[in-house]
């Protein structure tokens, strides 16, 4: 593939312009409590909200309405494999082609590290992880679990079928716990929720600039901690950092290429970090601890709060690539991005094994060599980063883009 | 009908060529056929010849101008039947003609296209042929988006792709569980499809002839339901040869709703009574009966199952296409039918059923299957495309085990001989019914 330049392509005018070339990264408290509560399952915040008697709901994936969650007072908790060191007691229920998350997610399940869990709450993502609720139904020990039946299109009769779906949720939360989630408590949680994806926005907002103040690797921490802790918390955190980094003019200038990142489950910074070690930037991504997550809000002025999360989650947000007929608008949200953060090249991740985003993987492939945008696949395991490897395949793609 | 204002497509002769070479590869199949005079035989070669007929009704549809459609035989084929539009399926390669010559050739082209290697190998088929120009263009593309992720996937990339973005595609939403809300959900769902096939063909509905249509499938699914009795005898009367996939394809593909399949039904059925009485089974002493709960290994089926009975006496009672509990459709009105066709399409049909919701079902079929056709083995085959299925292999084995009857999970790719050869496949099995004593 020829080096090209995308903005030139895709876009009217490069963005951030005029700005000077700094280097000096900012220090910041907040990011260490971020990067912290990435490294661990139960950071140090929501032990201390199980210690005052909090409870907490796992979620396994982005599509679980966990505003519900929030409503009833609970922290949801995006499921994750990390620290995990092996996947043997997985391997006796699933098999060598399923994917690295699922095995790792639900060894951590199976012995016993995810009993700090109040419930756990599914959707039909994916072919691997549905079955990770029939192997938690039947082997472990957690009080509430429920999986959500989501829709696969993104089509009105769908937004109904999941509003209906919202509504028995919040039922089951009644039923199984007692609480009963107002339509007030709703929107409470709503507003809360929307208020992250401000403030979320904001920070990628900073990564426009020419020499962006925060990382990939450090970004990723920010977006990971916001699953993985009280709300409100998180919410001041980020705020600080956020203010922070908009008044220092500090910013990282060293770098090749600005890089977007595409992909499902990435919780590893780890990964970016070998990214960013050869010159990539990630600037932006299209990831579900990414921007899909944040770049639209629910909307406060639908008249019923379960509405407004079906329609966010169904035919709002930036769908993933389960969501059939919805790909065109995924793949104008891609170049749209590639456009606003003046990307040069497109890196997309998957898991070995994933069907959803080696489909997906493919077509935005093709999109964006018609676009002539530099692209490359990269395929992974879930906890080994494989660094020599991806700083190979990484250098080569720098340099394709004659970076 | 009325075709005014409808989109028609040039005909290009040098297209859906390998479309063509199935057709004469069914053919050829149906020449051989004719030579073998069995009963067995002989019930296979209609199968082949009214496959033959719908190819040949394709390539007349499409050289003439004519609508047809591409659908699938769990999404609801009833309707086309219904609305006079002849159908196949993208994936009609993989799953009927599996083990024409050209097979591995076609898989290694899908590969050169970037496909990933673990994305099911009938998903890459199905795109490869479409990319290439190989299958024919049809007037509108019903695509499937269950029971699995490579399915979805494949017919977003179908509907992205540069040859075909000019077909009209709709794909009928699957609710997850199995209870009323799902049923009148998915009901919704086929009369949006009936409105979609309508605009996009010209043909219509007619309430009547739908009605028509599901009564003989009713009969047709109640003489397979007694024929899958049959197959519970000692020994069972026919092995891998003749059952399940061929009343698969004539209930729900070639003959849906129609008299001829109704009366291949009825010979089969008959033939197997006759074995039954007789106590012929398909080898002269049934050692092992086995349970295999996937599609039969299409790509090499002539290499592999051939040789379990031959070896070891196994005799394939059950396997997943012939295992379909079928509910018959309501037809005192609209909305009846429809809700029945909902529940025949997305909770009976044959891995659609299986794969699309909880492992549930993987867990109570064994159960039912293992008991009822007095099972010795159950084979998981773990096609690479059956990721969900893969995912329940834990829970399948725990149901083995309290049934105390042996399970295997082999590790194939069912068009691909060259994932697990056929060798490697004997191989495990050989030395697993040693080790268990089976045989
Ligand atoms: S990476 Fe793919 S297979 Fe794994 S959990 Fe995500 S969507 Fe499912
Ligand atoms: S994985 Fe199975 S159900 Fe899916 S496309 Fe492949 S053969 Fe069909």
């Amino acid at each position: 593939m020829q080096a090209t330049k995308p903005r030139a392509v895709l876009c009217e005018a490069p963005p951030g312009k005029g700005e000077s070339e700094l280097s000096t990264k900012v220090k910041s408290k907040a990011l260490k409590e971020f990067q912290e509560a990435t490294q661990m399952l139960v950071n140090p915040a929501l032990q201390r909200w199980k210690d005052q008697g909090g409870r907490v709901i796992g979620c396994y994936c982005s599509y679980v309405p966990e505003e519900v969650i929030t409503a009833a007072g609970f922290v949801p908790f995006r499921m994750r494999g990390t620290g995990s060191a092996g996947t043997d007691m997985a391997d006796t229920c699933v098999s060598s082609i399923n994917c690295s998350f699922v095995r790792h997610s639900l060894d951590l399940g199976l012995r016993g590290e995810y009993s700090f869990l109040d419930g756990v709450v599914w959707v039909n993502s994916c072919d691997h992880v549905r079955r990770i609720y029939d192997h938690w139904k039947r082997k472990i020990d957690t009080p509430y679990l429920r999986l959500i039946s989501l829709p696969k299109k993104v089509d009105e009769p769908q937004v109904e079928w999941f509003r209906e779906e919202v509504s028995l949720f919040r039922e089951s939360m009644k039923d199984h716990f007692g609480i009963f989630v107002s339509d007030e408590r709703l929107w409470k949680a709503i507003k809360l929720h929307n208020e992250t994806r401000r403030l979320q926005r904001q920070l990628y907002e900073l990564r426009k600039r020419k020499n962006p103040p925060i990382t990939g690797v450090e970004t990723l921490a920010v977006m990971v901690a916001g699953t993985a802790m009280p709300r409100e918390e998180y919410n001041k955190l980020l705020k600080e950092l956020v203010d922070e980094l908009s008044q220092s003019s500090a910013g990282h200038s060293d770098h090749r290429a600005r890089i977007m990142l595409i992909g499902g489950i990435l919780d590893d910074p780890a990964y970016i970090e070998v990214i960013e070690s050869q010159g990539g930037l990630v600037v932006t991504d299209s990831m579900c601890f990414g921007t899909r997550i944040m770049w639209k809000d629910i909307d406060e002025k639908e008249k019923d709060p379960v509405t407004a999360l079906a329609r966010y989650y169904i035919a709002d947000r930036p769908s993933c690539a389960r969501m059939f007929g919805d790909q065109p608008r995924r793949s104008a949200f891609i170049k749209d991005m590639i456009c606003e953060f003046n990307v040069d090249g497109v890196i997309a991740e998957r898991l070995v094994m994933c069907d959803n985003w080696t489909g997906e993987q493919f077509m935005t492939g093709e999109d964006l060599k018609e676009a002539g945008i530099p692209y490359i696949r990269l395929d992974r395991d879930y906890i080994n980063v494989g660094a020599g490897q991806l700083r190979t395949r990484v250098q080569a793609f720098l340099e394709m883009m004659g970076r | 009908m009325t075709t005014k204002k409808l989109r028609q497509y040039k005909y290009d002769p040098d297209t859906f060529n390998r479309y063509r070479q199935e057709r004469d590869y069914f053919n050829f199949l149906s020449g051989i056929l004719a030579t073998m005079p069995d009963s067995m035989s002989q019930l296979s070669k209609e199968i082949t010849d009214i496959t033959v007929e719908r190819y040949d009704q394709i390539v007349r549809c499409a050289e003439e101008g004519k609508p047809f459609v591409a659908g699938y035989f769990c999404a609801a084929p009833e309707i086309y039947e219904a609305m006079g539009l002849p159908w196949y399926m993208i994936m009609a390669t993989p799953f009927l003609a599996a083990s024409a010559p050209y097979l591995t050739e076609d898989i290694d082209a899908a590969e050169a296209m970037g496909l990933g290697t673990d994305w099911c190998t009938a998903c890459r088929l199905s795109l490869y042929y479409i990319e290439a120009g190989l299958t024919p263009k049809p007037w509108a593309l019903i695509g499937l988006i269950h029971p699995c992720d490579a399915g979805n996937m494949l017919h977003q990339a179908v509907a992205r792709n540069k040859k075909w973005r000019d077909v009209p595609i709709f794909a009928s939403d699957p609710p997850y569980f199995e209870d009323q809300r799902g049923i009148d959900y998915y009901a919704g769902e086929l009369r949006r499809m009936v409105a979609f096939l309508e605009e996009h063909t010209g043909a219509k509905l007619d309430l009547d002839k739908l009605r028509e249509v599901c009564r003989e499938t009713n009969k047709q699914y109640e003489i397979l339901s007694e024929y899958t009795q049959l197959r519970r005898a000692h020994p069972c009367p026919h092995g891998w040869g003749v059952g399940g996939p061929q009343a698969f394809a004539a209930t729900q593909v070639f003959q849906t709703g129609r008299p001829r399949g109704t009366k291949w039904l009825q010979q089969l059925y008959a033939d197997a009574e006759e074995r039954v009485k007789n106590k012929t089974g398909p080898v002269p002493k049934e050692r092992i009966r086995y349970f295999w709960f996937d599609l039969l290994p299409f790509g090499w089926v002539f290499e592999l199952m051939p040789w379990l009975e031959q070896e070891w006496g196994a005799v394939l009672v059950m396997e997943m296409f012939g295992l379909q509990p079928y509910t018959p459709i309501d037809l005192r009105n609209e909305e009846t039918i429809f809700k029945g066709l909902a529940k025949r399409n997305l909770y009976d049909s044959p891995m659609i059923r299986q794969a699309r919701g909880p492992a549930d079902y993987f867990a109570s079929d064994i159960a039912r299957v293992v008991k009822d056709y007095d099972i010795d083995l159950v084979i998981w085959p773990g096609h690479m495309g059956h990721k969900d299925g893969s995912a329940s292999t834990g829970i399948m084995r725990e149901i083995c085990q309290e049934l105390k009857v042996p399970y295997i999970h082999i590790g194939l790719d069912l068009f691909d001989k060259r994932y697990t050869t056929p060798e490697e496949c004997k191989d495990k099995l050989s030395k697993f019914f040693s080790a268990m004593g089976l045989g």
